[in-house]
């Protein structure tokens, strides 16, 4: 039981991060109908970034919560800048083109940004600082530590104010319009480029973010970390009803679970068959997704 | 007929040319450009299998390393374990990778194009970890100790033979898909990549010819994995990760989607570049990534892009669309029904239509008439109701058997496959009569593309794209395609949407020599001159309700009608409109 109940805070920890990958998928996907490949790179990126700030803070461990939210966030306005960067230079030329063109380019993008961190890091692991607190909340065969709250409040907090701006703000209703029809979205006078740079800017944030809460959480990095994690959190982003905000968090948590679970009761060597199994299963029975998309195909 | 020739021999004539120049090369080159040729030819044949998916079908795949991993692990395993001679394995190997196309595909025929991509994707990374994971496959380590290959007692070490033998398996695959590119199936794979609603509407089983994309491009692709383990002796997990996978499509985009040569420009690129940068060699997959952004951003199309072979008319003009001969009732429909929530589009709609009859359905816009369409066609399954076509219950079949028995339509919104050339178009239509996939068009196939041609006033213009029609051309060219399947009932709808005052008459003569071919013409239109003065009966609807039907005149007597289509009674602007209408 004690078992259960550890993979269960486990799989929490892990699923408050994979949910903010996953968000940036779907928000993207919603303005622009591409699946951002480049995202879990994006998410590498913040982790570097963070990693960067913290050894620049010169924190080494014990804890650190003003480093942790320094570097939170640089990484995530880092990632912010650089998505936004991708999105202007590789993306933004292919909006007329055909799907897969900008789709392939988002591959590039994904694989430039993996080996241009693999040369500059000498391809090696990089470890963070233990930066997150380490103690204890209960003192029982479950082990729940302030860090694992800290990192889980920090997620809760950011996806609150992903929805309030969705849905309380002039930009956020316009990015709603805008996955609905570009073209109306247009005649309506909104700025369309801006508006996708600035979906990028902050779908990226959320990526950097989580970057930098992984780091914290496993204490290792690396260049190819982004491609896995990328994957699962895209995973929840379909299973949730890609474009459908609420439903990409509840999956992100529960695709958080399902690693957790089957690495503990499995093998963490099966953990990703059964996570794409599930992706293929889920997406054969139901094309739209488990919670259905609120984005529509246009004709 | 010179310039035909000179064209025919340009492009069959560089295959052969290409051939006798490797046979040479193999005999000149040393070890080492040797073995990063044939590692070349295996990257070939890997593209060629997956231009069939993804240029030809145009269905993304990322994760085409798991045929390559499977066609090597089903060949390794039997010749390590079993004991098998290589040869034996080759035809289990290519078995079992259409297996997995059949198992990948299967599931994801509903998908959209990038769902599918990602469905790939988690594919191939499962087969990776599985082999990885088990025991048989000799985990991370792989499978060592596979025998050489023999041809005829002879063993194939060096690396000169296997060039040769690389170079046998090649030439095998690029027949094969040299004469997949010329069947009917090609052309209907291009149909569903350009639109696949369209085309499974005019009669292409879209599903199975989606199926078969996956089937036959694993095929062709997993021919490389034996190939690959006879080349190095093992069979390494590490060759089939997600890199490959992108290497595979890297073929192809660099080359051209589509284009056969392209491959084997794109497999020359994808090998032998690193192999020149080899000092660099950490910058590898760096340049890989910029190549592929650089390739999409500045020539999308590739570098040897894929140009369609025209199609070759009979020259002889041919007779007028020989429609099945038919009398009677061809289309009854009978209280079709349907709702979407709790909004109900049809309600209770009944139609009848006969041989050489134009029937027509108007009503103000949202009365249900597209909707209406779409139950009758099988896009959309109705609630309740029943379709009979010329005898046939078809309700609930799926488009293509609605098309296939007999029932062609046209789209509001026109939908023709734009980068097609107006005599492919047309000839996608052919699929309704006849279903034939796997083999080359037929001399009725050219026929009837060319009396449809010629019936709509369009063969002049038979070799541009479709996109690059004229409006009212488009539009004519919708009705050749439906005609090339010998509908015995056609469907259009709003065919006069947008037509101005010229191309409207010719469209009235055009359906009144359809009619009089002895089909039944089903027209939803809003012009109702037009409507008025070429249908036998007419429907009216409003609200997804049939408020009046009859012939013409009664319709433009009937008060209910003039009320809820054209305003209320006693109004002077009503009366104007009547008026007009007589």
């Amino acid at each position: 039981m004690s078992e259960f109940v550890q993979y269960l805070v486990n799989g929490l920890t892990i699923g408050a991060f994979l949910a903010l990958i996953a968000l940036g998928y779907s928000m993207i996907y919603g303005v622009v109908r591409l699946i951002n490949f480049a995202h879990g790179d994006v998410f590498m990126i913040g982790a570097f970034a963070g990693f960067g700030t913290l050894t620049t803070l010169g924190v080494t461990g014990g804890t650190a919560l003003p480093a942790i939210i320094a570097a939170v966030v640089v990484g995530a306005l880092t990632t912010g800048v650089v998505g936004t960067g991708i999105a202007k230079v590789a993306y933004v030329p292919l909006l007329s083109s055909p799907r897969l063109a900008i789709l392939i380019a988002a591959i590039g993008v994904s694989l430039a940004l993996e080996e241009g961190v693999k040369v500059l890091t000498d391809a090696r692991f990089k470890s963070y600082p233990h930066a997150l607190d380490g103690g204890r909340i209960f003192s029982g065969a479950v082990h729940v530590t302030w860090g694992q709250l800290t990192l889980v409040l920090l997620s809760v907090v950011l996806m609150a104010g992903l929805w309030l701006f969705v849905t309380r703000t002039v930009t956020g209703t316009a990015m709603r319009a805008l996955a609905m029809d570009r073209d109306a979205a247009r005649l309506q006078g909104i700025n369309v480029e801006r508006l996708i740079l600035t979906t990028f800017f902050i779908g990226s944030m959320l990526a950097g973010a989580a970057g930098v809460m992984y780091g914290l959480y496993y204490v290792q990095i690396s260049f190819g970390m982004g491609f896995l994690i990328g994957l699962r959190a895209f995973t929840a982003a379909v299973l949730g009803g890609i474009g459908n905000l609420p439903g990409t968090m509840v999956a992100g948590v529960a695709i958080g679970l399902v690693q957790s679970f089957s690495a503990g009761y499995v093998s963490s060597r099966w953990t990703d068959v059964i996570i794409f199994g599930l992706l293929i299963a889920v997406l054969a029975l139901r094309p739209t997704g488990l919670f259905g998309e609120r984005v529509v195909e246009r004709a | 007929m010179v310039p035909a020739r000179a064209e025919a021999a340009a492009r069959f004539g560089g295959w052969p040319l290409l051939v006798v120049v490797a046979l040479v090369a193999g005999a000149t080159m040393d070890d080492y450009a040797l073995t990063v040729a044939g590692t070349i030819l295996i990257y070939a044949i890997l593209g060629l299998g997956i231009n069939i998916v993804v240029g030809y079908a145009g269905l993304l795949d990322l994760g085409f390393a798991a045929f390559f991993a499977i066609g090597a692990y089903t060949s390794g395993l039997l010749m390590v374990k079993q004991e098998w001679n290589f040869w034996l394995t080759l035809p289990v190997a290519v078995a079992a990778a259409a297996a997995a196309g059949v198992v990948i595909g299967y599931p994801t025929l509903r998908l959209r194009s990038d769902y599918l991509a990602i469905v790939t994707l988690g594919f191939g990374e499962i087969i990776r970890i599985t082999v990885i994971n088990l025991e048989t496959t000799g985990g991370p380590n792989g499978l060592t100790g596979i025998p050489p290959v023999t041809v005829g007692g002879r063993e194939i070490v060096t690396p000169r033979d296997f060039f040769y033998l690389a170079l046998a398996f090649f030439v095998v695959v690029l027949a094969a898909t040299a004469l997949l590119a010329r069947s009917r199936l090609a052309y209907a794979w291009r149909a569903i990549r350009s639109d696949d609603t369209a085309a499974e509407a005019v009669g292409v089983p879209a599903r199975r010819v989606k199926l078969l994309a996956y089937v036959l491009g694993a095929t062709a692709g997993a021919t490389a994995g034996p190939l690959n383990a006879a080349q190095l002796g093992t069979v390494d997990p590490s060759s089939f990760t997600f890199l490959t996978s992108l290497m595979i499509l890297l073929v192809v985009i660099i080359g051209g989607m589509g284009s056969r040569p392209g491959v084997m420009v794109g497999a020359i690129v994808i090998i032998a570049l690193p192999e020149v940068l080899r000092t660099v060699q950490e910058y590898r997959g760096l340049f890989f990534a910029l190549l592929l952004i650089l390739i999409v951003l500045l020539r999308p199309q590739g570098v040897w892009p894929y140009r369609p072979r025209r199609l070759r008319l009979p020259a002889a003009a041919g007779p007028a669309p020989e429609l099945p001969a038919a009398e009677g009732t061809l289309l009854e429909v009978t209280g079709l029904s349907r709702s979407f929530g709790g909004v109900t589009a049809v309600d209770g709609l009944d139609l009848r239509a006969a041989a050489g009859q134009v029937v027509s359905v108007i009503g103000p816009n949202g009365a249900g008439k597209t909707t209406a369409f779409n139950c009758v066609t099988g896009m959309i399954a109705p609630s309740a109701g029943t379709v009979v076509l010329a005898g046939r219950d078809v309700v609930g079949r799926a488009p293509h058997r609605v098309a296939a028995a007999g029932l062609a339509r046209t789209f509001q919104s026109i939908r023709l496959f734009d980068d097609m050339t107006v005599a492919e178009n047309v000839l996608i239509g052919r699929f309704a009569r006849d279903r034939g996939l796997l083999r080359p068009l037929s001399r009725a196939d050219l026929g009837t593309v060319r009396r449809c041609l010629e019936f709509t006033g369009l063969l002049d213009a038979a070799d541009r794209p479709a996109g690059g029609l004229s409006y009212g051309d488009r539009r004519r060219l919708e009705i050749a395609r439906a005609l090339a399947g010998d509908p015995r009932v056609l469907l259009l709808d709003e065919p006069a949407a947008g037509a101005n005052p010229t191309e409207k008459r010719a469209l009235m003569e055009l359906i009144a020599r359809i009619s009089a071919l002895g089909a039944a013409v089903v027209l939803i239109e809003h012009d109702v001159a037009l409507v008025m003065s070429i249908s036998d009966r007419v429907t009216v609807l409003e609200y997804g309700r049939m408020i009046a039907e009859g012939p013409p005149a009664e319709i433009q007597e009937d008060q209910r009608v003039i009320a809820a289509y054209l305003g209320v009674p006693d109004d002077p602007e009503t009366d104007l409109v009547t008026e007009v209408l007589r």
